[in-house]
């Protein structure tokens, strides 16, 4: 181990020129380490700010000993993009997309974890991450009678990969599609054209995929004239709103909580049955913390009679603490000691609610998991699962 | 101590579509990722624990097209000194056995104490290169390597066979490992070391480079097709002792016991 | 008459399965090329290994020397090229194992034979020697043409030729040939047995896979008897790892292992997606699970909706039986 740092120009102006320019802003005040749910975590210390100290003397992934170089890689796809840090920064650097500089040099090269490699090569062959074949793409909505998505109709829905193919996961798709047809709304889906949006492959750094999935979901979306879309994942919703909008931007993307609320407002749909049950509600970091959206869910839940919804204290809204499926989290194997869901979900069930409320596809399958592996009886539900149940 | 490693850069089919090409003799490359075959990224590894235990020239060798010199990369930033391609788009009817009778002229000029490479490629699942190659050099060998430890001029070498045995064989060098995986840990690259591959030359090698006399494949590829198909999940009905007996004679049917 | 070469692999005094695959597989190709089966048996004390391989060749030359009491790939290469330089076969069959792909590239290059390995099937069409093999992962096949020769060599995938009965009587012929010692440069020092614990389960052609189903630690043994039973290795998912009851490399899955056995048994596995992707190649998989949802039964070939711990005694019985009847 070396007692001094080797300064590498090269390599910093490398990453920036991969997109890493935000290292630039950071003054090392660590701010961001508060912030960083890594860090929460016993045992496990994630020297957020080091990364663009290490970066500006060029300076990362730069031992020469075997060991060190993996810890180093490890640690640079650890980050599940948050964006706690940018949160807390008083200059707004994104670290994460500090790290995706990072990353994209490594993929760029074959040089990352294997778990990660699997998903990218399936994702880039099948259009989604489960290697599902693309024809099966709307099975999810069998029997339930939704149109093909025609200019004819209002919206696109667009369910992402998850809830499009994963047996649990169906079942948001098709609360969600009930819930649409109850209300009124014009809308159809288009199935197996549809590719990955793309948001968690770019954050990984695979970004020739990104590309990929940006240019069939653009093709589609001109050639069939599509104008507004609703997703039930807040990744599908950040990318199409801050990403795509670069290559194609005659589309607008709506989170399926802001319509249903909007629903509900224009009493389009009436929630009348009741649910009687206590209800904690888990912010994702996608859809709170970077795209502002917090108060359509709650608002949602409390107007289903006899639903009691409560907070976890403190760690709510922009303190809400990530479940950790971003950024691919969802196929990682991080250590049991290790692991953000775990402490989310103690977090969650120190609440002593019924019920946990999610509105992502990447929570529910985190959340799921990992309660039942701690043998929890708390149910997960996603809002529109919930909503469902409380329509007549 | 001076070795060769031998890499290919193949297709990464385990969880594709994989679909026949037009040609019906090759397969369709879109949405598929390439990297290094997965025994070579464990030969590649032995190849460099090797090198930092005795210190010496590493050099990394393929037969592909200019992609398999993004591999070639790889091998450099992880700890080879030389790179050599062998340019595949010169040659056809490229089987295991003529692969073997090119890299054997790509290297004739290279000094080596052990040669390394994978013990099967996921693309061919030939099994053929190292064997062949060894054989031709006049060099021993070992296939299936799971452990191999050289002190001075001696390679304890233990093989990995079925149902978990381990031959152990002793051997002199200069000689030929096909490495299995599992053997050690393959290292990532420091991005120093990947900068600096980025830029290294690699030698090219091609037809005008090699007296092709005597060189030929033993085998030709006729045709690509789909295996045999069916699919999805019957549910055995009937009392526990009916199930067990249905699913029985379904084990048995298919020659599983 | 031409003849068609079946080399007989034996380790510790056992004829290994794949031997009487290649014999079918040779009988049948014989047959059709009007031609015979010669068993060629390498080994020390060699009786027992004649008796056994009698009944299935036309002819079996063998070579007895101490020499040849531990496989040593280069002693083999030496003796069956001079064998085969003398006696001409039209078509040399091995076994695509641990023993087959060390001997067959060296031996077909030092004898001049154009070679394919791994085949699952082969024919010969009007003199011309066609393979099938398997490619890109298993996912394709290929039909392979090998160089026109007057003799050939093949490895051939073990599980591909079911073995089969025969009654021929064996011509049984000693070859006179003088065996070199083991040379310098290659060695056999020993066998060692594989230590508990180190185990692949993605070399095994069955897995017995255990999920959270099986609830605890103390009902693995259940499982481990059943595995024995069928004659295959117990793998596992995630939460199996996690709670500690089997190490990681049981581990199937998108952050364990790919695998790709003739059957898989899923006992108690719910069948979450980064599981299901590392098992769905599997060529038989049969599911067992309460749940009739369980999306485990979308990839299976066969489902039991049912207690496992019902199930499995029962079954690994069954399997018993079966086998005892077998022989």
């Amino acid at each position: 181990m070396k007692n001094f740092i080797t300064l590498n120009p090269e390599v910093r102006d490398a990453i920036i020129e991969s997109g890493g320019d935000d290292v630039i802003k950071c003054y090392q005040c660590g701010r961001c380490m508060a912030a960083c749910p890594w860090n929460l975590l016993d045992g496990l210390d994630y020297t957020t700010y080091r990364f663009c100290q290490r970066i500006k003397l060029g300076a990362i992934i730069d031992s020469e000993e075997k060991e060190e170089i993996a810890a180093d890689t490890i640690d640079v796809f650890r980050c599940v993009g948050c964006d706690s840090c940018k949160a807390e920064c008083p200059r707004g650097v994104s670290l994460s997309d500090v790290l995706r500089a990072v990353r994209r040099i490594l993929v760029d090269f074959d040089s990352y974890p294997s778990e990660l490699k699997s998903v990218v090569a399936r994702l880039y062959n099948s259009g989604n991450p489960l290697g599902e074949p693309a024809e099966k793409r709307a099975d999810w909505a069998a029997g339930l009678d939704t149109p093909q998505y025609t200019e004819k109709l209002d919206y696109l829905y667009f369910p992402c990969c998850l809830p499009a193919y994963d047996a649990r996961a169906r079942k948001v798709a098709q609360a969600t599609a009930k819930i649409l047809k109850r209300g009124g709304i014009s809308f159809g889906i288009h199935g197996k054209d549809e590719f990955c949006c793309g948001e968690a492959v770019r954050r990984v750094g695979a970004e020739k995929v990104f590309q990929t999935a940006v240019k069939q979901n653009t093709e589609l979306f001109k050639a069939s004239n599509v104008k507004k879309v609703i997703v039930t994942s807040p990744h599908c919703l950040v990318t199409f709103t801050k990403e795509y909008p670069a290559y194609y931007d005659k589309f607008e993307t709506q989170h399926a909580v802001q319509l249903f609320d909007q629903m509900i407002t224009e009493k389009k749909i009436s929630p009348k049955r009741p649910f009687e049950k206590t209800v904690v509600y888990h912010d994702p970091c996608t859809l709170g913390r970077q795209m502002g959206i917090y108060e359509e869910p709650r608002r949602i839940l409390n107007s289903i009679p006899g639903l009691k919804l409560i907070e976890i204290p403190v760690f709510n809204r922009d303190f809400s603490v990530c479940c950790g499926g971003g950024a691919m989290g969802l196929w990682r194997d991080w250590p049991q000691d290790e692991r953000l869901a775990n402490l989310r979900a103690d977090q969650i069930l120190a609440t002593n609610a019924d019920v946990l409320c999610v509105a992502c596809p990447y929570c529910l399958q985190m959340f799921e998991e990992t309660l039942k592996s701690m043998n929890a009886s708390i149910e997960v539900m996603d809002i529109s699962e919930i909503l469902e149940s409380a329509l007549e | 101590m001076d070795i060769i490693v031998c890499i290919k850069r193949v297709a990464q089919t385990a969880e594709a579509d994989v679909k026949v090409d037009p040609s019906g003799k090759n397969i369709v490359k879109d949405r598929l990722t390439f990297d290094m075959n997965e025994s070579d990224t464990y030969a590649l590894e032995e190849a460099i624990l090797l090198k930092e235990k005795f210190s010496g020239t590493l050099t990394a060798v393929s037969l592909g097209t200019a992609e398999a010199e993004d591999t070639l990369r790889i091998a450099l930033a992880k700890g080879a000194d030389n790179a050599i391609r062998i340019k595949a788009e010169d040659f056809d009817e490229l089987d295991g056995f003529k692969t073997a009778q090119l890299i054997k002229a790509a290297i004739k000029d290279l000094k080596f104490d052990v040669i390394f490479t994978g013990c099967i490629a996921t693309d061919d699942y030939f099994s053929q290169v190292g064997v062949a190659l060894a054989e031709m050099l006049g060099i021993p060998h070992a296939t299936l390597v799971t452990k191999v430890d050289i002190q001075e001029n001696k390679a304890q070498v233990y093989r990995e066979l079925e149902g978990g045995l381990l031959e152990h064989l002793e051997m002199t060098l200069p000689s030929l490992f096909t490495i299995q995986t599992g053997i050690n840990e393959p290292r990532y690259a420091s991005l120093i070391a990947i900068r600096r591959a980025a830029k290294k030359e690699i030698k090219v090698i091609g037809a005008s480079d090699i007296d092709q006399t005597g060189i030929q494949a033993g085998t030709v590829l006729e045709e690509l097709f789909p295996p045999p198909v069916g699919k999805h999940a019957e549910i055995l009905s009937g009392s526990t002792d009916e199930i067990a007996v249905k699913l029985t004679g379904i084990i048995k049917d298919k020659g599983l016991i | 008459m031409s003849e068609i070469f079946a080399l007989v692999e034996h380790r510790q005094g056992t004829i290994r399965d794949i031997t009487y695959e290649l014999m079918s597989c040779g009988r049948k190709l014989a047959e059709n090329a009007s031609a015979k089966l010669t068993a060629v048996i390498l080994g020390h004390n060699t009786d027992s290994i004649v008796q056994a391989v009698k009944s299935q060749a036309h002819r079996l030359l063998v070579v007895d020397s101490e020499m040849f009491k531990d496989f040593n790939s280069e002693l083999y290469q030496i003796t069956l090229s001079e064998i085969i330089k003398q006696q001409n076969p039209r078509l040399t069959l091995i076994g695509h194992s641990a023993f087959g792909m060390d001997l067959c590239p060296a031996l077909a290059v030092q004898v001049g034979l154009p070679f394919a390995t791994d085949c699952l099937g082969v024919e010969i069409v009007e003199q011309k020697i066609k393979v099938t093999r398997q490619m890109y992962d298993g996912k394709l096949n290929a039909r392979v043409l090998l160089r026109e020769n007057p003799g050939h060599m093949i490895t051939l995938r073990s599980g591909c030729f079911p073995a089969g009965e025969s009654s021929l009587e064996g011509v049984v012929e000693n070859l006179d040939i003088t065996v070199s010692s083991q040379p310098d440069y290659r060695k056999f020092i020993e066998y060692i047995e594989a230590a508990i614990g180190d185990v692949d389960i993605t070399k095994s052609d069955i897995l017995v896979s255990i999920g959270r189903g099986v609830k605890e630690q103390a009902n693995i043994s259940v499982i481990e008897d059943f595995a024995a039973a069928i004659g295959g290795v117990v793998s596992c998912s995630r939460p199996v790892v996690d709670a500690g009851w089997l190490t990681k490399d049981r581990q199937v899955g998108s952050s364990g292992k790919t695998v790709k056995p003739k059957l898989y048994i899923a006992l108690g596995i719910s069948g979450a997606f980064q599981h299901i992707v590392g098992m769905k190649s599997a060529d038989t998989i049969i599911a067992v699970n309460k749940d009739p949802n369980a999306p485990i039964f979308n990839e299976a070939d066969y489902g039991i909706v049912d207690d496992l711990f019902k199930v499995v005694p029962v079954l690994k019985n069954k399997i018993l039986e079966m086998k005892q009847a077998k022989g």
